[in-house]
């Protein structure tokens, strides 16, 4: 009886386990796949992307040129509803005041008033038709109402941004829902922003996130094939035959876009996938289980159903009973489940970033199918036990003649192959997943990324200071030198024209780049390779040069590096030389190659002192808290009404795999679900198996046979189950590992030392499991065994 | 060979408690020929493990070959039974996977013989048995006599010192039963000191001593005017 009752425990835990975690990631999976669908124009709403290929170079920008989105809506009216476009100054803050309240901003975008119509965005006050026409109005989420105004009305309330304009409250809107690629806290008519007192009205500056909503009926494809004769109009003769422009559909941003500019992270159909494969598979494995036990127990009921059957049970009855008791298991399992959802919500919240609810199953229409899922796993999972155990002769089992039933232990033995060969192929995607992971970390990106901070200075008054604040930062003896740029090293880039030599001077080639300052080359410890870095000696180098790595040299096909110096490599207006070349590195992530680049001291650009976008501090190894102190107190001095904020760069590119970092921690903890469950599993089959070879271990005992004779021979039989998943697991295991690594550019090689460890880790298991299961036979008297026999 | 004190075995359950064996006083001598008789649950099945090592008495001494061996570990127990003692079930207990010469080896395997010694030892206790032409098959596609022909070839291929054999022929029709009966004498003859457990008067009369046992005591003890 208690044998019964562990088994029925183990059945319900293990359900239970698998049902948790399949909900949990389902809620995950539920709430990564729902991005941007609340909208109800959602299926009509599409992003114009902007593809720049100079021969295999340039970008492919989520963002567009600002008069894209109106001109486009003049030409095609009758397939565009409207167009709405979104700015935000490269998430720089504003600081903003009301009273004496500062705040500073980084969720805000200029936008354009045709947003209501495009976008769901429930208004609490004010008019969606008028709210953003005039210049200077913004409409801010009830939270940032409550920061701002507390309990006052905040409508017609002004703000002041950053001293230089005002914005009046003209709209209270909901706060947007988290699962939208783009949330803000306030939005603020585009007819606020204004250079040189109108619209930005270039073609290559293409900072503006463009939407377009089609009419009714209108398929994409109608507005695509029209896309290249837009370009042909309206784009510059100097790049237009090197752009296109594409649709991209509204719902396929979150899991399938990673374009340059993003507005903010994405996340990863890929990821999504892997996630539902263990979510199907933790779920397959704990039924899997539920039927091996269920029918381990039998020959433990096999004298409950000769009598039943003795006594005028008919077999549909008996059937009916143990399909009645599978679903109740399950029903316990699924309740079970739900209560540790609700206990682990809160940590797996935390530990994904998310704010999932399981308020989704607490829909009736959602709960029901939970239940109905749970109702049908039940009868599934217990259909193969019932037609077993009721198939039993009553004669013969009241007779004391066990079940022999070769192929029932055979669909066992197959149901335990298949989730071994799941733990073994995760344990082995899991490690490289990790190892991959560590090796990022160590790999040389070919800058130096420690013992360097970057502040953030957009539209900083500190940059009409910058000579004077830099010259003060290197007076401590704890910095070691100071520069700036445009991007974050390693991180990101923009991309600019250029007019390389070799090419019409009249059409521009668009190429990645970092625009530097003075020192940004002995900072980072980039090596030159051919020519020089940009001296302070040479006061003409930042208008006569530019620096461009090997693989430029490459992809424009010059001879060597030593030749490319001195070819024409013009910005803009300018009329530069390639001065030096460098060695490549890592401009971006690894999972690319590192692409053609160039480093511009583009100083017409930084002829506006809000270009900068970063100053970078390098100091001494082990004096970080030392000299970003010293560097805040300079701060303080020259921007005492900026707060000081800064990152570390080596953070800062640990950040581009977080995505891989938390699936990895994921797949970690879901692969060591598996390999319990289906260790519960493997116990399972060890303790049929053991019962159905009691009489034969007795006998051997008999005969003298040690309790290492007989561990082995349940080892045996077990083991040959793990060495047949193992041989199935291993080559797809490779083919899966192989296809990840295929999305680094730098990458660890297949080693099989992997492969061999996780074989034998899930032989362990067995090992274990099988000699536990013999050594507790053993310990009953052999004369017990064959007297019951 | 065989010495029992007030032997005593009393099996318990968390409500129950069944006196199976009380105070039992037996002698067996080397090459005896001796059949335990008695009703069913008189203990004879009891006393046969018990004799064979296959069980510890709650009670009272047991020498084997001269050696104190009740309460030794299950592992002194198994190191005696491997090398002094085969067994004859009633319902044979074979291993329904393993062949017929595979049964037979399986002594053999666990007093560590060569697979070259195994295999000649095996040969020549089925040539014995008259059952060589059936090494190759699995028990369940043998007759009942068959089978019990080569659970007595299991018993004997380690020459043991004791065979005891449980209901040899209850399983078996009389013309099987007296075959099998008959190996048994003539293992006996050759030195082999056998105790067997049976209710059937027929085979009985094949021993030299009779004990008789009721519910768990020895009631009976009659030497046998042997005349076969």
């Amino acid at each position: 009886m208690a044998n019964r009752r562990l088994y029925t425990l183990v059945n319900i835990l293990g359900l239970a386990i698998g049902l948790t975690s399949f909900i949990l990631i389902s809620l995950y999976i539920i709430d990564e796949v729902s991005f941007d669908k609340h909208n109800q124009n959602a299926d009509r709403i599409y992003r114009i992307v902007n593809k720049y290929d100079f021969q295999g170079v340039g970008e492919e920008s989520s963002s567009s040129p600002a008069p894209l989105a109106f001109h486009l809506l003049k030409e095609y009216p009758d397939k565009i509803e409207t167009v709405v476009r979104f700015f935000n100054n490269w998430t720089s803050p504003y600081f903003m005041t009301y009273n004496d309240k500062k705040f500073k901003e980084y969720r805000y975008f200029f936008t354009d008033s045709t947003v209501f119509r495009v976008f769901d965005i429930p208004f609490i006050r004010g008019n969606p038709e008028e709210a953003l026409n005039p210049p200077g109005s913004v409409v801010i989420t009830e939270s940032t109402a409550k920061r701002y105004f507390g309990q006052e009305d905040p409508m017609g309330k002004v703000l002041k941004v950053e001293d230089a304009f005002s914005l009046t409250v003209t709209g209270i809107i909901r706060d947007p829902i988290p699962q939208s690629h783009l949330t803000y806290d306030m939005l603020i008519s585009m007819s606020s922003l204004r250079w040189g007192g109108k619209e930005p009205q270039t073609w290559v500056w293409n900072p503006f996130w463009t939407y377009v909503l089609l009419k009714e009926d209108v398929k994409p494809g109608e507005l695509s094939e029209q896309l290249p004769r837009f370009v042909q109009k309206y784009f510059y003769d100097a790049e237009k035959e090197n752009i296109s422009l594409y649709l991209q559909p509204l719902t396929d941003i979150h899991l399938r876009s990673d374009l340059d500019y993003e507005i903010e992270g994405n996340g990863n159909i890929a990821y999504i996938r892997i996630l539902g494969a263990i979510a199907a598979f933790l779920l397959i494995i704990a039924f899997i289980n539920y039927v091996n036990l269920s029918t381990a127990m039998a020959a433990k009921r096999s004298k409950e159903i000769g009598i039943r059957k003795v006594f005028g049970s008919y077999r549909k009855q008996l059937i009916l009973q143990f399909i009645t008791e599978s679903v109740v298991i399950s029903i316990i399992g699924l309740v079970i489940a739900l209560a540790m959802v609700e206990i682990l919500l809160p940590y797996f919240n935390d530990f994904t970033g998310k704010n999932v609810t399981s308020n989704y199953f607490l829909d009736p229409n959602k709960m029901s199918m939970l239940l109905v899922i749970t109702v049908f796993t039940g009868i599934i999972a217990g259909i193969y036990p019932a037609l077993y155990l009721s198939s039993f002769h009553p004669a013969r089992i009241l007779k004391g003649i066990p079940d022999r039933n070769r192929t029932g232990l055979n669909a066992r033995k197959i149901l335990v192959i298949v989730q071994f060969t799941i733990s073994v192929a995760l344990i082995i995607g899991t490690i490289f997943m990790y190892r991959q992971l560590a090796y990022i970390n160590r790999t040389d990106l070919g800058f130096r990324k420690k013992d360097i901070a970057y502040i953030p200075v957009v539209y900083n008054p500190i940059n009409r200071h910058f000579d004077a604040f830099k010259a003060r930062l290197l007076s401590s003896p704890d910095i070691v030198s100071v520069t700036s740029s445009d991007y974050i090293i390693g991180k990101d880039y923009n991309t600019h024209e250029f007019r390389p030599e070799g090419f019409p001077p009249d059409q521009w080639q668009f190429f990645p780049a970092l625009i530097i300052d003075d020192d940004f080359i002995e900072t980072f410890d980039i090596k030159v390779v051919a020519g020089r870095a940009y001296s302070m000696d040479n006061p003409r180098d930042a208008e006569d040069g530019v620096m461009i790595n090997e693989a430029m040299v490459k992809h424009l096909n010059w001879k060597s590096n030593e030749e490319a110096l001195g070819k024409n490599f013009r910005t803009y207006l300018g009329r530069e030389k390639v001065m030096g070349v460098f060695r490549d590195f890592y401009a971006s992530s690894l999972h690319s190659a590192p692409t053609p680049l160039v480093l511009s001291m583009d100083k017409k650009a930084y002829a506006s002192p809000d270009y900068r976008k970063y100053i970078v501090v390098r100091y001494q190894p082990g004096r970080q808290h030392e000299a970003l102190s010293y560097t805040e107190k300079a701060w303080n001095e020259f921007v005492p009404d900026r707060p000081f904020e800064f990152v570390i760069l080596e953070q800062e590119l640990k950040g581009l795999y977080h995505e891989e970092v938390v699936m990895n921690k994921l797949s970690a903890i879901f692969t060591i679900l598996v390999i319990f469950i289906a260790g519960l599993g493997l116990y399972g089959m060890a303790s049929y198996l053991a019962d159905q070879r009691t009489r034969e271990m007795g006998l051997r005992r008999v005969m003298g046979a040690s309790r290492f004779h007989i561990a082995g021979l349940l080892m045996k039989e077990l083991n040959y189950l793990i060495l047949a998943a193992i041989v199935i697991a291993l080559p797809l295991a490779w083919l899966l590992v192989h296809n990840w690594l295929d999305n680094f550019a730098v990458r660890i090689p297949i080693d099989w030392m992997v492969f061999a460890m996780a074989g034998l880790f899930a032989l362990l298991i067995s090992t274990v499991v099988s000699t536990y299961k013999a050594l507790s036979a053993y310990r009953v008297n052999p004369a017990e065994i064959l007297r019951h026999e | 060979m065989i010495k029992t004190e007030n032997l005593t075995k009393i099996f318990r359950t968390d409500e129950v408690e069944t006196i199976a064996l009380s105070h039992i006083n037996l002698e067996i001598q080397k090459g005896e020929f001796v059949a335990i008789m008695g009703p069913s649950g008189c203990g004879k099945s009891t006393l046969l493990n018990i004799l064979g090592l296959l069980d510890n008495p709650s009670d009272g001494k047991y020498f084997f070959l001269g050696e104190e061996v009740a309460g030794s570990s299950e592992r002194q127990r198994a190191r005696l039974r491997k090398e002094n003692i085969g067994f004859i079930f009633q319902n044979f207990n074979l291993i329904d996977e393993l062949t017929v010469s595979e049964n037979v080896e399986l002594p053999l395997i666990y007093l560590n013989y060569s697979a070259k010694e195994r295999k000649a030892k095996v040969e020549e206790v089925l040539e014995q048995m008259q059952i060589t032409h059936r090494k190759k098959h699995f028990p369940l596609q043998l007759s009942g006599g068959q089978q019990q022909r080569v659970a007595v070839a299991r018993a004997v291929v380690a020459n043991p010192r004791l065979i005891l054999a449980d209901e040899p022929t209850g399983n078996l029709d009389s013309s099987h039963g007296e075959e099998v009966m008959n190996l048994i004498e003539g293992l006996n003859k050759n030195g082999t000191t056998v105790i067997i457990v049976t209710h059937n008067q027929r085979d009985a009369e094949y021993s030299q001593r009779i004990i008789r046992l009721f519910d768990g005591q020895i009631i009976t003890e009659n030497i046998r005017e042997y005349n076969r």
